[in-house]
């Protein structure tokens, strides 16, 4: 990289404040005297105005086009949602082809369709959309993150991923079964090695990306969140035996009354979602802190007790408004999510450079079309 | 004249330089700080649809790309675009427009739910032949019998005296020889009608019939089910109520999407309510055609009702939740009926 760096030397015209958080860079000593460490902020920009006018003609065309419109609808939205969310003070690029988007929910609708409808009536069926789908499952995961990636862009340089089937169904089925074989204790590794998978194959113009993960930090996530969940299952069992054995005690001989166990299952679904803005935030930050792009590398600081607070007013809003919150939400997330991501390097994002001179047009024709559909379920 | 102000990148290095880009005629003329001004025809420039409040992206033939906020000029130089995304841009740009496509999507879903889903379903269930009917129904008791159900405990005698009773009552029906009934321990008072004219009755349910009538008017109102393809109808109905949802909160993120299964469950209630009435109505008439008292219905509703305190008290929020329409007024509608 040295050969290049000096190349492409480019001071940044603003100079950041630096350091926010003790960077994780490892630093050789003939180094310490090299290029400052600098960190490059993501913002998100859009407002929940705007984007619930994109949002609600998307849905309303869906609808009256019987579902047709959602490509149209799902790409306009992407596009607001990427052009708002800000690196260095420039947006982010969308530029999938709804056809594509439209020809991936054909085959979703199939697949899901056929699954739902079998498992209704004939669960022998379903098994064997079940078998389909695990070996459909690798060349899903890679298509969708090819097509994503490929659609992806920033200051006109895209992303790519290049991961394979064979890779893709080693890490999903082979760790995956893993996982299941061993009870749920190899599923930490799973995810680690799931994570490593996708990062490792992603690139940014001409820079590989790195993974720099460590399986410790799944495994205290996990173990932590097994062990509060088994907690939570104890605790609630317990308070419900009191409240039947204290109704059972008393002049009546009802079952606990429809408020208590209401009150309950409130409860427990809000421990529940707890448990789940932790794991969130933790393999988040585990997962993001992991990617290293040349000489830069991401730090992400999602917090949980800010996610328990997110998903639970997210759903409370949505809940009242009738689901029309939901174009808030996703502002709100993705402002959170930028609010909460930086590069950190000696060097600023605009050291990156693009594969050719000729955009994304020559790459994307190398590409068999099979390939060119969006398929996530 | 029409110009603007942009930023280019090349597609090498993420850096963008300043340019101007001003329209002369059919020419496009950018020029930047260091080189010769570039002049392109129009047409050979690729601009992205517009979305409000989202900069303009311009696409030069050798992949460079021009990034702007200018959205008034751009649109200026490049009026067109697909229809979709004129339509949707019109749309999206004004409030008016948004609040009215709040209001008709309300609409849409209410008259999709109401009266296009079932009416569809309905569609879709006459497509479905009796044969395949017929063999839903015998592997779904075959699932149930693996997983949930168990042989009845009634004597031979007992299965062979309601199944005359049974076969006498519904052989003036349409393809009485589709009707089939079937004894099962279920654990509760309980019958349900399956796909093809199978009819559970449960050995419970069936000790807590007190005569012949009571039999018969739990019978009539299976029939009514049968007759109304009610089992098949419901698989489709919820097929399709789950493509709706998908459709509507399809962008909630995380934990959100559990908000879903609020309405889900709610819609589907009330169609279960639906079919409930409607295969009631099917089973006065049909006791009326064989002379038997609609007193037995009632009847029965009330000591089902005494076996299960609790279950359907009539609340606002118990009625919208549960499957079946509440008990009183069921009762009270076979009571209307003399």
């Amino acid at each position: 990289m040295s050969g290049h760096g000096s190349l492409v030397t480019f001071k940044h015209p603003r100079s950041w404040p630096q350091l926010v958080i003790a960077p994780r860079v490892e630093r050789r000593t003939s180094d310490i005297a090299a290029a400052p460490l600098t960190t490059s902020r993501f913002a998100f920009t859009g407002r929940a105005g705007p984007y619930f006018r994109i949002w609600i003609v998307s849905l309303f065309l869906s609808i009256i086009t019987l579902g047709i419109y959602s490509a149209w609808g799902k790409v306009r939205k992407k596009r607001y949602l990427y052009a708002h969310t800000r690196l260095d003070g420039t947006g982010f690029e969308f530029r999938a082809s709804p056809i594509a988007i439209l020809k991936g929910r054909v085959i979703a609708l199939l697949l899901f369709g056929g699954f739902a409808l079998s498992g209704h009536i004939f669960p022998v069926m379903q098994l064997a959309f079940v078998l389909l789908l695990l070996i459909l499952l690798p060349w899903i995961v890679v298509a969708a993150a090819r097509f994503n990636a490929r659609n992806s862009a920033w200051r006109n340089i895209v992303f790519s991923f290049d991961g394979s089937f064979g890779e893709a169904a080693k890490v999903f089925l082979g760790f995956g079964a893993l996982a299941l074989v061993t009870l749920g204790l190899g599923y930490p590794y799973f995810k680690m090695r799931r994570a490593r998978f996708i990062i490792e194959h992603h690139s940014f113009g001409t820079t590989q990306f790195r993974a720099d993960l460590a399986t410790g930090g799944f495994i205290i996530t996990y173990g932590f969140a097994f062990l509060m969940s088994l907690g939570i299952v104890l605790m609630f069992s317990f308070v419900m035996f009191v409240t039947a054995a204290a109704a059972a005690g008393g002049s009546s001989h009802t079952k606990p009354s429809g408020f208590t166990v209401f009150v309950l299952m409130i409860l427990l679904y809000a421990a529940y979602i707890a448990l789940f803005a932790y794991v969130r935030a933790q393999v988040g930050n585990l997962t993001f802190n992991g990617v290293v792009a040349g000489v830069l590398r991401c730090r992400s600081t999602l917090r949980t007790r800010d996610l328990v607070w997110l998903y639970l007013s997210n759903i409370v809003a949505i809940l009242a408004t009738l689901g029309l919150a939901i174009a808030w939400v996703t502002v709100r997330m993705a402002r959170y999510r930028a609010a909460n991501l930086y590069l950190i390097g000696e060097g600023t994002p605009e050291t990156f450079t693009g594969a050719t001179t000729r955009g994304s047009s020559a790459t994307g024709s190398e590409v068999s079309d099979l390939f060119d559909v969006d398929v996530s379920l | 004249m029409t110009a603007f102000e942009g930023l280019h990148f090349d597609g090498t290095r993420a850096v963008g330089v300043p340019v101007y880009v001003e329209g002369q005629g059919d020419e496009i003329v950018i020029a930047d700080a260091v080189s010769a001004p570039r002049r392109l025809r129009r047409e050979q420039i690729n601009v992205d649809a517009p979305i409000p409040g989202v900069h303009r992206l311009l696409r030069l033939p050798d992949g460079e790309l021009i990034e702007t906020s200018d959205q008034a000029a751009v649109a200026t130089l490049w009026p067109s675009h697909g229809w979709i995304e004129r339509v949707a841009f019109a749309l999206e740009s004004r409030w008016w427009a948004a609040l009215a496509g709040l209001g008709l999507t309300a609409a849409s879903v209410s008259l999709i739910v109401a009266f296009a889903l079932p009416l569809a379903a309905d569609a879709a269930a006459r497509l479905i032949s009796a044969k395949v009917e017929h063999f839903i129904g015998e592997h779904s008791l075959a699932t149930l019998d693996r997983i949930a159900l168990k042989p009845s405990t009634l004597t031979a005698n007992q299965q062979a005296e309601l199944t005359a009773r049974f076969d006498r009552f519904v052989a003036g029906e349409p393809d009485a020889k589709a009707y089939k009934l079937a004894f099962r321990k279920v654990g509760t008072a309980n019958a349900f009608a399956l796909p093809g004219g199978i009819i559970v009755i449960s050995d419970e349910m069936v000790r807590l019939t007190e005569s012949d009538d009571e039999f018969l008017a739990v019978i009539a109102h299976e029939a009514g089910h049968v007759r109304g393809r009610h089992a098949l109808r419901m698989v489709l109905q919820d097929s399709g109520l789950a493509v709706l949802m998908t459709v509507l909160a399809g962008d909630a993120v995380g934990t959100t999407i559990l908000a879903a299964a609020v309405p889900s469950v709610l819609l589907r209630s009330r169609y279960s309510r639906q079919f409930e009435t409607e295969a009631d109505d099917y089973a006065f008439a049909m006791l009326k055609r064989h002379n038997q008292p609609p007193k037995a219905f009632a009847d029965m509703l009330r000591r089902l009702q005494k076996e299960k305190p609790g279950a359907q008290d009539g609340s606002p929020i118990v009625q919208y939740l549960s499957t079946h329409p509440a008990t009183e007024e069921r009762i009270r509608r076979a009571e209307e009926q003399r």
